[in-house]
């Protein structure tokens, strides 16, 4: 086996027979690397995460292939996932008081994780549990550990999930809005920790979100999804000052950040018309076209696939790129 | 072009609290022991014109949400005033507190749940009205206010479920707007929307402050948005205000702890891809 | 004159109600159940009361007999379709005293502070912790049996529990941002109540409601069953089954007539409550959208 993987999604569909939610997608994390799944709710991003976790609603079915670790992940049976989840790939939730449990102590969701999937004896485990939440530069970690759930604040609470999903140095972790629900001010040392966690073990990581700018600080590639399907993908940098898709330029003009808006007032944020489709009415041909200023009878008929080189996307009348208008 | 807002600093404050102060009694600790008490609010001047945009930001914990509910007249002050149009709301008799009640309207953060979802939209916008008692042409006045925030007249029959998150953000801010407010305040309005809707109901709360004189407070976390929609801002800490400017002030030269803690958690595209964004 | 077509036309979902099985099966039964107790105040085989000493303990399918007779020669089908009546007198009307007290008492509890809330649920807890049967033993015991007595003790045992589950939904929907806003453009309490919380509590009440109105079926069978329940000429299929234990050794299918109706018409009534729950309840809905 040479140059693994940490993942790699091939025509993934994931659909519950009423609705697609996911419709054909694909792509490719190197051992390592950090790709970036930007869309809004009803994107389907959220849906492909569950997907590779093997965790969908009931009603849920996947088709396509996930190859990771040497396996195909969606014809795997829910014991071998479910051996899997928290060892080589692992996931870290946007609601982290959720996803501990109110009744046990946080030290030991972390160490029973440890033993569940190492073989070590309780005592290395929980002297590893408190390697880690030092590392997660948590305070006082004896004491720490034997706090509940919700006897410690949400960014503390977001730093422990992420110590349980880097417990057994996992080959993929996957992040679903890690920092929505923690105060802006503590975001950053959370994603600090993650991207320097994530490194430290060499691990790759999905990080999913609809904010641009995490996704421009902590990732190497960037994948925009819409309705179901991925629309852009390419290098962060590449993505970002050049987008090709109308709808990833939009996102990017829409958002107020600091790179979008004087200060004083008399700045005006060009915004995107209409509503993200319902998965139940998509239209025909390019899903972005009655939203899109540029679209036309082919936008509305056939549906773009993907191309270019390092940058793809789909669209019929792509954005011109800067050295496309310098040449006109 | 859009004009800017010229800053009316010359007009008179609609709606501003005075040296306002709130304290909360907790449990007691022990039996015969005086309850201790947690001070939410600690002498907080604010004040908005009209046609001004205010902002108001701080951590979860800072008091923003209980300064939020004084200023919709929700809370009852311990020590301090709230007055609207130069008049206490608390102890400038019943006539005053209808006017105020009348005057200033909020828009909550979940469209989703500002709205009852048994009731059609075109009750719901009425229902101000009819509670207040505004005499006039209602059916009119909802046409009015419908073109105002951009929204067609066949959504009055229908139900909130029909709606995107953006529409029924338009909506709520549509029901705030019928009993003909002075001051609207928007408690964190785009938080719960989806990213590519948020500028929409931004430049919609702007396009109602220079159209219609309206003052407006806005709530919110994140200071990005906050400075985009808003020309002076509040920043509150463990209950004070701490700093108060313009948003291009506050971005480049924060004076206070907790302002310097909002500005250094701001992220942006351009700092992340030159690769010092978590610097 | 130019005839403009749209380039795509939308596809327009229409807006259906989801007939899942449970609740076609439940609506079938439910409706077949109100239909012979209507049926049985027009036409009835012949008298269930009246005992016809010939004609004793006719088998199934005899002419004019369709379901036999019973060890007195009185009419099976007559008897059933008379309990029907019995049935849905005692069970609605326990289930809709319940709901009506109920739902004023979880309304209260869930709008009116903490002080009547804690009373309030307090009292529903106690009242909970007596046992139902003992409870329409005592009443039958004092107050003589019967039908009133019956819905009387059905009422008291199951008030409380819609209490209790009207006042958590209640508090549900007061907790929504909608109700924040009716409160700051000054509508009252009474008001809140009646035009925004009820409305949307109204399927929790709709389940509730035909949840209990099985089990109202079931305790009056079983009350009836022990004597203490109505008394002829009134009928009830638990007097039935109590009957059919004396020719119990003479002919079995005696007592699997009215045990049929019970099993058939409190499945039904089940079905349609957990058909009507998917239905109707909002949130699941959304779930699964």
């Amino acid at each position: 086996m040479t140059s693994r993987n940490a993942i790699e999604v091939r025509d993934l569909v994931v659909g519950n027979g009423d609705v697609t939610a996911v419709r054909g997608v694909s792509f490719t994390i190197p051992q390592g690397g950090r790709m970036g799944l930007v869309g809004e709710s009803g994107s389907g991003k959220s849906m492909t995460a569950l997907a590779l976790m093997g965790l969908l609603p009931m009603g849920w079915s996947t088709h396509g292939s996930v190859l990771h670790d040497g396996v195909d992940l969606v014809t795997q049976s829910d014991k071998a996932l479910s051996s899997r989840r928290g060892r080589t790939i692992s996931m870290v939730f946007q609601d982290p008081l959720s996803s501990l449990n109110p009744v046990r102590r946080v030290g030991d969701q972390i160490s029973w994780v440890i033993r569940k999937h190492m073989g070590v004896d309780k005592k290395t485990a929980e002297q590893q549990t408190i390697e880690l939440i030092t590392q997660m530069k948590l305070p006082r970690p004896e004491q720490l550990v034997r706090a509940y759930p919700h006897e410690i604040s949400g960014g503390q609470r977001q730093r422990i999930m992420i110590a349980m999903a880097l417990a057994c140095y996992p080959q993929l972790i996957i992040a679903d809005e890690p920092t929505t629900a923690l105060d802006v001010t503590v975001q950053k040392q959370v994603l600090r920790l993650l991207n320097g966690a994530a490194h430290d073990r060499g691990s790759a990581l999905l990080m999913i979100t609809h904010d641009l700018p995490i996704i421009a600080a902590m990732c190497d590639t960037v994948a925009v999804m819409y309705a179901g399907r991925i629309v852009e993908m390419g290098p962060v940098a590449e993505v970002f000052r050049n987008p090709r898709h109308h709808y990833t330029r939009g996102l990017l003009d829409s958002q107020p950040t600091m790179d979008n808006i004087a200060l004083d007032g008399t700045s005006r944020l060009v915004s995107i018309p209409g509503m993200v489709p319902p998965l139940h009415d998509l239209p025909t041909g390019c899903a972005f076209n009655p939203r899109c200023a540029v679209a036309t009878d082919r936008c509305r008929a056939e549906m773009p696939e993907l191309s270019g080189d390092t940058l793809k996307s789909a669209c019929w009348h792509p954005v011109p790129n800067s050295s496309e208008v310098a040449a006109q | 072009m859009t004009a800017v807002t010229p800053f009316p600093a010359d007009a008179r404050p609609l709606l501003e609290v005075r040296q306002l102060s709130q304290t909360y009694n907790l449990r007691r600790q022990k039996l015969f022991a005086s309850r201790p008490t947690l001070r939410v609010l600690d002498t907080i001047d604010l004040s908005v014109r009209p046609g001004e945009a205010v902002g108001l930001v701080g951590e979860s914990g800072s008091g923003k949400t209980t300064l939020t509910r004084m200023l919709t007249g929700v809370e009852k002050p311990m020590s301090g005033n709230v007055l609207y149009d130069g008049l206490d709301v608390w102890t400038g008799g019943e006539a005053h507190r209808k006017l105020f009640r009348r005057s200033v309207q909020v828009v909550l953060q979940n469209p989703r749940s500002s709205l009852d979802p048994r009731m059609r939209v075109g009750t719901s916008l009425l229902e101000p009205l009819r509670s207040l008692k505004i005499e006039g042409d209602h059916a009119a006045r909802v046409l009015e206010v419908l073109d105002q925030v951009g929204l067609q007249k066949s959504a009055l029959e229908r139900f909130p479920h029909e709606f995107s998150g953006g529409q029924l953000q338009r909506i709520a801010i549509a029901r705030a707007l019928m009993p003909g407010p002075k001051v609207l305040i928007a408690d964190e309005p785009v938080s719960a929307l989806d990213v590519s809707i948020q500028a929409q109901v931004l430049n919609l709360l702007k396009d109602l402050v220079r159209d219609l004189g309206l003052g407006l407070v806005f709530i919110a976390h994140d200071l990005s948005v906050v400075a985009y929609t808003t020309s002076k801002v509040y920043v509150m800490s463990s209950g004070k205000i701490v700093e108060v400017g313009k948003p291009l002030d506050l971005f480049r030269n924060p004076q206070a702890e907790a302002t310097q803690a909002l500005v250094g958690a701001v992220l942006s595209v351009e700092a992340g891809l030159a690769g010092n964004a978590l610097a | 004159m130019t005839i403009t077509a749209p380039a795509v036309s939308v596809p327009k979902r229409r807006r259906r109600l989801d007939l899942n099985a449970s609740l076609v099966v439940g609506v079938v039964l439910t409706i077949g159940f109100l239909a012979i107790a209507i049926i049985s105040f027009f036409w009835l085989p012949s008298n269930p009361n009246i005992p016809n000493i010939k004609a004793r303990m006719m088998p199934p399918f005899s002419p004019n007999h369709w379901l036999g007779t019973d060890g007195l020669g009185r009419d099976i089908v007559a008897q059933l379709m008379v309990g029907a009546r019995t049935s849905i007198l005692v069970g609605a009307g326990g289930a809709s005293i319940a709901l009506v007290l109920g739902t004023i008492t979880g309304l209260v509890a869930a709008a009116y502070g903490k002080f009547a809330d804690e009373a309030i649920s307090r009292g529903a807890d106690i009242l909970l912790s007596i046992p139902g049967m003992v409870t329409a033993l005592v009443l039958a015991a004092t107050m003589g049996s019967g039908a009133f007595t019956t819905i009387l003790a059905l009422s008291a045992f199951f008030t409380p529990s819609f209490t209790r589950v009207i006042r958590s939904a209640a508090m549900g929907v007061l907790q929504e941002d909608f109700i924040t806003s009716a409160k700051l453009y000054g509508r009252g309490r009474l008001f809140i109540l009646a035009r925004h919380v009820i409305p949307n509590i109204a399927g929790v009440m709709i389940v509730q409601f035909t949840l209990y109105f099985a089990a109202g079926i079931l305790t009056e069978a079983g009350l009836s069953y022990l004597g203490v329940g109505v008394t002829r000429p009134s009928i009830s299929w638990g007097m039935m089954l109590n009957e059919a234990q004396q020719t119990v050794g003479i002919s079995s299918p005696l007592a699997i007539w009215p045990g049929l109706a019970i099993v058939l018409v409190v499945l039904g009534l089940n079905l349609l409550g957990d058909g009507l729950r998917d239905v109707l309840d909002p949130k699941l809905k959304r779930r699964s959208a």
